[in-house]
């Protein structure tokens, strides 16, 4: 697992992998997308980022325990979950917005959104978390 | 934001506010105040008792100063309420909505009945507060869990008979059930106690269970919910009442189990002993005014409609009756309760087991004496209900038992609980042993105490029986009347003569063993003598009481009668209760048949108590009920987990499919929908080639599987079968769960090889597996694609289906930014995912949240370890 050729691609794919992440979770609403696919797809860049240069640089690249992302996404979703339940509506009401940027161009905007970030936050978490430690385990026998 | 939901909440109690002006009552009462003030009654001893909590361990006299409080104000909220006359239908009084939907609300009913209970309740509770410091001595720890639980049930016990919901009474009813258990329980370390809470808890939240079955079957069945309703309510025919086969019949035998458990009736006696276990303090409270009289007060509440209640309409009076078993059944079993628990109360030792099935036994009569009054008798060209002064009977009781369990964890304490022990010990303690006494005389109902006018009433009414159907067979019940007492004279008897040392009373038993006997930490200063002489003094305010009574029943009635005025049906005068020279003198010169019978009752009482019969220790037969079904239930319950529970995955999943399957097939089999549907599918099969070549992949991966034994290969061909589904979903567009499924099978795939590395090498296995689960799994998985196929043939408007496309774009995709419909997305896939099936997802996560936290904690990270 420390051929060059994939050392160096990964150098590559890592950020565009994240990007091509954020984007799916973000666009999710009207084009084929989502938070699910979008952590996925972050958690499969960053274990192969593990297997490639092993736990001290992914330690490096995340910094943090994963279940810090675990709390946060959780947080975040139970929050827009219950938020419409203070202005009286049901649960889980989506709130639209659009933010206009001028020029004409709008960016729509749900509060879905948020919850679908808090869905990718945990889905990192728990895989990145569960891969990351079980190879920890392995490495270690 | 805050703030108008606070409005709108004022708003709301502002409104029943309006409507309690309009229902005042004349009492001037009915206000929205007078349901607040009775709340803090009743939650005054719960609070004081939190509030305890907070004090630094060492301030004992604060702390119990802060719990008498709490039940002071209770009881002097409650005296500052007069009787609240229920001869008018008017419904609970100012109720403050809680679950108005479930028919729960705070609202409470103050009739001499429920004031009655609650004025015993905090009253004694107050003394108790007191003897609990007497009792505990400067043990801190013990007072500084002592009075939030005291509290706690003397909270519940107020409730319970105070509250006009029925389903309120239900739950402080269970509250009381789980405090006493703590208090039962409440030496920790001592097993058998801890087990012997368990049987009372377990008894008496069984008969919980049945006063919520019955609760819910009456209030479902005529829709009365309240016990201000249940008092008025008349079925519409009377046939009602007579029929086996009407749910109110059986409403009322489920309301019965739960007032006969509660109040130890027999077969469930057992648990009232047991709990015997319990500090003093705790015994002397449940069961002498409380938790036992539980079951007496509901029966009390159901006496009017289920019973039989002396009716005055236009100056007539008429007697209603009620249930045909109510007699039967009320008086059969408190009869056999009263004479069980007396005959067992003198084969007794321990001074707290004694008075425990005295206990038993006066709690038969009170159940008795309340199944008498389901009838009615003609004198003087009068209708009476064979039932009076309830009141003064429970009363009574409370009076002369509560200053018996007192007295008896006094001497536990000095001495010795152990009557063999006790001989003249008059000379070491004279305050407690006189207050043992006289309370004992009490329990013996010697004429002086108002106990004496109490049983001749009772006896009164089991004679009046000859007027009344049963006629002749009064005198069985007279006889067990004439038993109880002369068991209770004798009991007094034997007290008496082995605490002053006299002839008759019990001596020192040689082989004797150690029973429980506490550190008795003795206070030297003036103050630690008032505190320690807390230890006798409640229970001889209580006795004197007795006296008050028995020498001067006018003094009684002025405290007690208007409680007696059940409810104001009655348009009897009350003549009160006679003197006992009276009651004696007239009964006499009358040749009164029951006076004579009180008189052989104290003749054979006496007799009985210097014979030498009687004087060993017996065991209730009904002690081995609770033991032998704990046993059935831990025994038997263990070996059928053991037949069920394998521990075999392999068994897990032959159980589960073989289940589905045989459901599966029921369903098939009484809808040919089920098959039609699906063959219908089967005609467009040569319009799915792509997918038809595909599921070959599939299936012939899936039976590959079991031919190869290596653990990797098999994830490697799970996970091809995975990727074979990614191909399916790309070539039928639908590329979010092509992506979605892609990238869960690689994490998956890789998951499972880590998780393979760490397995124990694979044994290879010694036997083949048996041929039949081919079939099984074969079946399993036609099975599913069956109703795959079902599903998908069903008409997809008609369904919940339709609803999703419909509400994510249904203007269609170019106006779907202008007109914002539902999710306000294009993509249905994630708008169902995050939207209409978000609580769906929500859930899911958590769950996923869960598995990655037990991973961490079942596999300690080193990360953590490092950083900690």
């Amino acid at each position: 697992m420390t051929s060059l050729i994939l050392k160096t691609a990964m150098r590559l794919i890592v950020p565009l992998a994240m990007l091509f992440a954020a984007y799916m979770a973000l666009k999710g609403h009207n084009e084929p997308g989502g938070g699910f696919i979008g952590g996925l797809i972050a958690s499969v860049s960053l274990a192969l980022y593990r297997m490639t240069y092993g736990v001290d640089s992914f330690d490096k690249l995340f910094p943090i325990h994963p279940r810090i992302l675990v709390f946060v996404g959780l947080t975040c979703a139970v929050l827009t979950a219950i938020f419409p339940l203070l202005l009286g509506r049901p649960l889980l009401t989506s709130y639209e917005h659009y933010l206009n940027l001028g020029f004409g161009q709008s960016v729509h905007f749900v509060t879905a959104a948020i919850f679908d970030i808090g869905v990718l936050l945990v889905v990192v978490g728990v895989s990145v978390g569960m891969i990351d430690r079980l190879s920890r385990e392995v490495e270690k026998s | 934001m805050i703030s108008t939901q606070l409005l709108s909440l004022l708003g709301e109690v502002q409104t029943p506010l309006a409507n309690a002006a309009n229902t005042a009552m004349a009492q001037g009462g009915g206000s929205m105040n007078r349901t607040l003030l009775l709340m803090i009654a009743i939650f005054a001893p719960l609070t004081t008792g939190l509030i305890t909590l907070f004090y630094p361990r060492k301030l004992i006299t604060p702390r119990v100063l802060t719990a008498l409080a709490g039940t002071v104000v209770s009881f002097l909220i409650l005296l500052s309420f007069d009787v609240q006359p229920t001869d008018a239908p008017t419904g609970p009084i100012a109720s403050i909505d809680w679950m108005p939907i479930l028919n729960l609300n705070f609202a409470f009913l103050t009739d001499g009945l429920g004031l009655f209970f609650a004025l015993l309740v905090s009253g004694i509770g107050a003394l108790i507060v007191l003897y609990a410091r007497g009792y505990f001595g400067r043990n801190e720890d013990d007072l500084y869990r002592f009075y939030p639980t005291l509290g706690f049930f003397t909270t519940a016990m107020i409730g319970v008979v105070l509250a006009d919901y029925m389903l309120l009474t239900l739950l402080f009813w269970e509250l009381t059930s789980i405090s006493s258990f703590l208090l039962i329980g409440w030496d920790r370390y001592d097993k058998h106690a801890v087990k012997l809470g368990m049987q009372a808890f377990v008894t008496t939240g069984m008969g919980g269970m049945g006063l919520f079955g019955g609760i819910l079957l009456f209030g479902s069945t005529t829709d009365v919910w309240t016990w201000t309703n249940f008092i008025h309510w008349l079925p519409e025919n009377t046939q009602l009442l007579t029929d086996i086969n009407n749910p109110v019949f059986w409403s009322f035998i489920l309301l019965f189990f739960g007032a006969a458990t509660k109040s130890a009736q027999f077969p469930w006696q057992y648990w009232l002993p047991g709990a015997m276990a319990a500090p003093t303090p705790v015994s002397a409270f449940l069961h002498s005014a409380t938790m036992v009289k539980a079951g007496v007060f509901l029966i009390g509440r159901l006496l009017p409609v289920f019973g039989g209640l002396l009716v005055v309409t236009n100056g007539e009076a008429v007697f209603r009756a009620g249930l045909d078993i109510w007699p039967w059944l009320i008086t059969i079993i408190g009869g056999f309760t009263m004479v069980l628990g007396a005959l067992l109360s003198i084969n007794q030792h321990d001074l707290k087991r004694i008075f425990a099935y005295t206990t038993v036994s006066q709690l038969g009569l009170l159940v008795c004496m309340y199944g008498l009054g389901s009838f009615s008798y003609t004198y003087d060209g009068q209708l009476f209900q064979n039932l009076d002064y309830d009141i003064t009977q429970i009363a009574n009781h409370a009076f002369y038992k509560a200053p018996l369990f007192i007295i008896a964890g006094a001497l536990g304490h000095v001495l010795s609980r152990d009557i063999t022990d006790l001989n003249g010990a008059i000379k070491k303690h004279p305050a407690m042993c006189i207050t043992l006494i006289l309370a004992a005389y009490g329990l013996a109902a010697g004429p002086g105490t108002i106990s004496f006018q109490a049983k001749e009433l009772f006896l009164y009414a089991i004679y009046h029986l000859k007027y009344t159907p049963v006629g002749n067979w009064w005198m069985l019940l007279m006889g067990a009347a004439i038993i109880t007492a002369t068991c209770n004279v004798a009991i007094f008897l034997r007290l008496t003569t082995t605490l002053i040392g006299l002839p008759g009373g019990y001596t020192a038993d040689p082989n004797k063993h150690e029973t429980d006997h506490h550190h008795h930490e003795h206070e030297h200063t003036v103050m630690g003598k008032i505190w320690a002489s807390m230890i006798w003094v409640p229970a001889a305010v209580l006795v004197s009481f007795q006296y008050v009574g028995g020498f001067s029943p006018s003094t009684w009635m002025h405290f007690f009668g208007p409680l007696e005025s059940y409810n104001n049906y009655f348009a009897v005068e009350y003549h009160g209760i006679p003197t006992f020279w009276y009651a004696i003198a007239s009964g006499i010169s009358h040749g009164s048949v029951p006076l004579m019978c009180s008189g052989i009752a104290i003749l054979c009482g006496i007799i009985l108590g210097f014979s030498p019969i009687f004087r060993g220790v017996v065991t209730d037969i009904c002690d081995k009920i609770y033991p032998s079904i704990y046993w059935l239930a831990v025994t038997g319950g263990g070996r059928a987990f053991r037949t069920i529970q394998t521990g075999n995955m392999r068994h897990y999943t032959l159980l589960v499919l073989s289940f589905f399957l045989i459901m599966f097939y029921l369903i098939t089999y009484n809808d040919t929908n089920m098959i039609n549907s699906a063959l219908e599918q089967f005609a467009f099969i040569t319009e799915f080639k792509p997918g038809l070549f595909l599921g070959i992949i599939i299936c012939a991966t899936s039976l590959a599987l079991p031919l190869v034994s290596h653990r990797i290969i098999r994830i490697l061909l799970l996970g091809s079968c995975g990727f074979t589904v990614v191909a399916m979903y790309l070539v039928y567009q639908a590329p979010d769960l092509a992506l979605t499924q892609l990238t869960f099978e690689i994490i998956s795939v890789v998951l499972f090889v880590l998780v393979i590395r760490l397995l124990p090498r694979d044994v290879p296995k010694s036997r083949p597996s048996p041929l039949w689960r081919i079939p099984v799994a074969a079946l399993a998985g036609i099975a599913f694609g069956w109703m795959t196929l079902v599903a998908v043939g069903e008409d997809p408007l008609t369904k919940i289906g339709a609803y999703f496309p419909m509400n994510t774009y249904a203007a269609g995709l170019e106006d779907v930014y202008n007109l914002g419909r539902g999710g306000g997305g294009m993509n249905i896939v994630n708008v169902i995912l995050v939207d209409f099936r978000g609580f769906d997802t929500l859930g899911e996560i958590t769950v996923l949240s869960l598995a990655a936290l037990g991973v961490w904690s079942l596999l300690p990270s080193r990360r953590s370890r490092k950083s900690a």
